[in-house]
């Protein structure tokens, strides 16, 4: 979605276990969900 | 605006902003995601720099991860904080650009506004702002931004591609997205994605 928005030069962080020990851990395991970090450029 | 949202979007904010009321007055309740300095902690923040934070500051971050992580934020540049909260994010952003920039927050619950805009007085930084507002459409001005950043915001917005939109009209030409939220690795079924109370549960 981002690409399609226009944003060139992304990146993306390693996986941060953000549920990990929290109430919402079961549902983040079933669907393997993990926090991210993001960049991503609009075009000079 | 997408032809098909998978959820009604004025419903899915009600339900945000119920949540995010409970996360500003009572951040140490019992929530299905981590709060303030263990959170900040474990997506790896400078620990310096939390700490210099007060408490009401950091109390009530629910964030995903890092979004200084990727890239440094300059003395200078102007931000634009989508999903504020109460002002976790926008007051590192304020120490990191320094009086000669500026951080402009947003936010659609009043509660964390009132939180942030307490914080910031009390902080004495005149420049950091917090406008009410939606992912959607944001109240800054086209090519404003030098940086947009935001923390868990996004994957709770009904229109993504309309929130996107938004984010590349306030950036200037050369500006840049920091973002840090979800993502999923395995496929979530359609009708689990249409319930809103699964969006924060």
């Amino acid at each position: 979605m981002m690409r399609q928005t226009g944003f060139v030069d992304i990146d993306v962080g390693p996986a941060v276990d953000v549920f990990g020990g929290a109430g919402g851990e079961a549902n983040a395991r079933t669907f393997a969900v993990f926090g991210y970090a993001f960049i991503a450029h609009k075009l000079g | 605006m997408t032809d098909e949202l998978m959820v009604d979007a004025e419903l899915l904010r009600a339900e945000v902003r119920q949540k995010y009321k409970e996360v500003a007055v009572d951040p140490h309740g019992d929530f299905h995601f981590h709060t303030g300095r263990p959170l900040a902690a474990r997506l790896g923040y400078d620990d310096p720099v939390v700490g210099a934070l007060p408490d009401v500051a950091v109390e009530s971050f629910a964030g995903i991860a890092n979004p200084f992580s990727l890239a440094p934020l300059v003395p200078g540049e102007r931000v634009v904080d989508i999903g504020s909260g109460a002002g976790f994010d926008s007051f590192i952003a304020a120490g990191l650009v320094g009086e000669t920039g500026a951080v402009v927050g947003i936010d659609m619950t009043s509660e964390m506004l009132d939180k942030s805009r307490s914080t910031a007085a009390d902080l004495g930084l005149s420049h950091v702002e917090f406008r009410e507002g939606l992912a959607e459409s944001l109240p800054v001005p086209d090519g404003w931004a030098d940086v947009v950043i935001t923390n868990g915001v996004l994957n709770l917005c009904a229109d993504k591609q309309a929130a996107f939109d938004e984010v590349m009209r306030v950036l200037r030409p050369g500006g840049r997205l920091q973002m840090a939220d979800i993502a999923n690795g395995n496929e979530v079924p359609e009708e689990a994605v249409r319930d809103i109370d699964l969006w924060t549960a």
